[in-house]
């Protein structure tokens, strides 16, 4: 093995705590050093959690949030130096920490915070408008495939997540998770990611765009999902929340 | 009018850097917090690009790893640099990439004959994909290694001859690495090639807060004043270079880093108008 490579694996054995992988390069005096370079490491991993992760740690608070942002870096370092993508396993990995087991939407929070930075950092692509949809014939408007933004993140959730995330996120202290199944809708507008919490309706019809279905089939799904929903005005809405990509 | 003095850009900062009207004034980012696919810290750069000269300053390309820099964070760089047409491009003297893992932190590493060939063919190979010159950056060290073949000097010098890259020198760095590991930081300094220097980093730093009296080289911190002294000394033997407050953390109004920085630049502007 080349000597740079038995040198690396040496130093990081040692900032694991394996401090006699270095001796070849170190003397066995206490080296102060290694602890500073043991935790940059973890500092850097651990900042780019609390970055990516606000939602999460203003509901555990900061120490609950860095001892286990901490503990998962160990487990899943970065694999990529833009620690802006760093986290993709965190909603994962708490779902599975067992201190993590009294707050059973923990993990889900940390999804709803995944998403909202996926859809900040999604590649620019131009918007489908109102003005661009009028041009489109309406007969023919049933058989067009809508692509979905390519900032467009959604997940559905069988309990009001999302409205505890929202209120979370905006600083509420008293926060009360309810029953209903909500969605949340996260798309890029302008240079911020704006989200908003929408029904069975637009969530149907949101997949079936995702999915590849025409405008007309994905009208369909929201019918069947929520036959009570009014169609038009949601559409409508969609369109104003900038969610769908222009074909041209 | 030519870089000066410039700053490193923070987020926090996009709305000032567009308003600043100072003269000569630059910016520097780490490209790793631009690599995403689009989204506003893009279209910020973007538009302070459209008004000032920019560098980008790597921090994970892991040059002296025992492999090769991998071929996505280049091929990212290279977009980048493409579109961004930084004035330099530079990385460090240290590894932070280890079997598929990256460990955000620049790392030290035994400066043998052997790391020398496996850097200088890391440096080729980022300077022929971007197609430019790059600079390399001497890094802060805090551990007494053994087992060098050649001190840090000799080695960047061999890096400038084998590659022909150029050298950014972190003039804090030099100041917490001497403090460190008990060498002298001015006898650095006048070794160091001048015709190679390409770009100067000035930082600030602070105490080991684990009180083992080691310097670290936090940039949290206004930039001190032996760190000045030496920034004099350095620039009076190799003349003006563009020069850069990096400030990364505890970061404060965009004005009091202005205030660093416009010290800076009087200091260039001092020499200057010494050798008229």
């Amino acid at each position: 093995m080349p000597e740079l490579l038995a040198f690396q694996d040496a130093f990081v054995a040692a900032i694991g705590g394996q401090r006699a992988a270095l001796s070849p390069w170190l003397d066995d005096t206490d080296h102060p050093g290694l602890t500073v370079y043991r935790n940059t490491i973890a500092k850097g991993c651990v900042d780019a959690l609390a970055a990516n992760f606000p939602t999460v740690q203003s509901m555990v608070g900061e120490d609950w949030f860095r001892a286990a942002a901490a503990l998962f870096a160990r487990e899943a370092p970065p694999t990529s130096a833009a620690l802006l993508d760093y986290g993709a396993a965190f909603p994962a990995w708490l779902e599975r920490f067992p201190p993590a087991a009294e707050l059973p939407y923990l993990a889900g929070i940390a999804h709803l915070d995944r998403l909202w930075t996926e859809a900040l950092f999604e590649a620019e692509a131009p918007v489908l408008d109102a003005e661009t949809l009028s041009r489109l014939a309406p007969e023919g408007l049933a058989d067009t495939q809508l692509a979905l933004h390519p900032s467009v993140r959604f997940a559905a959730f069988e309990a009001g997540l999302p409205s505890l995330w929202r209120a979370a996120r905006d600083g509420a202290e008293d926060l009360d998770l309810s029953e209903t199944p909500e969605t949340l809708l996260l798309v890029r507008r302008g240079q911020a990611t704006a989200c908003r919490v929408v029904g069975l309706a637009e969530t149907a019809f949101l997949r079936a765009c995702r999915d590849g279905l025409t405008a007309g089939e994905a009208a369909q799904a929201a019918a069947s999902a929520d036959p009570e929903a009014p169609l038009a005005s949601l559409f409508a809405a969609l369109i104003a929340d900038a969610v769908f990509a222009s074909p041209l | 009018m030519p870089p000066t003095a410039g700053l490193g850009l923070k987020p926090e900062h996009y709305a000032d850097a567009l308003a600043a009207t100072a003269q000569g004034l630059w910016f520097e980012v780490h490209p790793e917090n631009y690599m995403s696919a689009g989204g506003p810290r893009l279209s910020a750069l973007e538009a302070i690009r459209q008004r000032r000269p920019l560098s980008l300053h790597g921090v994970g390309l892991s040059l002296a790893a025992d492999a090769a820099p991998a071929p996505a964070h280049l091929a990212t760089l290279k977009r980048l640099v493409d579109r961004f047409e930084p004035f330099v491009v530079s990385e460090h003297l240290a590894w932070s990439t280890h079997r598929g893992t990256h460990q955000p932190d620049l790392l030290p590493f035994p400066r043998t004959k052997a790391a020398l060939s496996r850097i200088a063919d890391n440096i080729d190979q980022m300077q022929t994909v971007l197609g430019r010159r790059v600079l390399i950056e001497n890094p802060s060290l805090y551990l007494p290694l053994t087992g060098h073949d050649l001190d840090e000097v000799d080695f960047l010098k061999a890096l400038v001859a084998r590659t022909g890259c150029g050298l950014l020198v972190d003039v804090n760095n030099v100041f917490v690495s001497a403090s460190n590991l008990s060498y002298s930081a001015e006898a650095y300094l006048d070794a160091l090639p001048a015709e190679a220097i390409g770009e100067i980093h000035l930082a600030g730093h602070g105490p080991d807060a684990g009180g083992s009296g080691l310097l670290i080289d936090t940039h949290g911190a206004p930039v001190a004043e032996p760190v000045w002294t030496l920034y004099r000394r350095l620039i009076r033997r190799v003349g003006p270079r563009p020069t850069l407050i990096e400030r990364d953390d505890e970061i404060p109004a965009f004005a009091t880093l202005m205030a660093e920085r416009d010290r800076a630049a009087a200091e260039l502007s001092a020499l200057e108008m010494a050798d008229a």
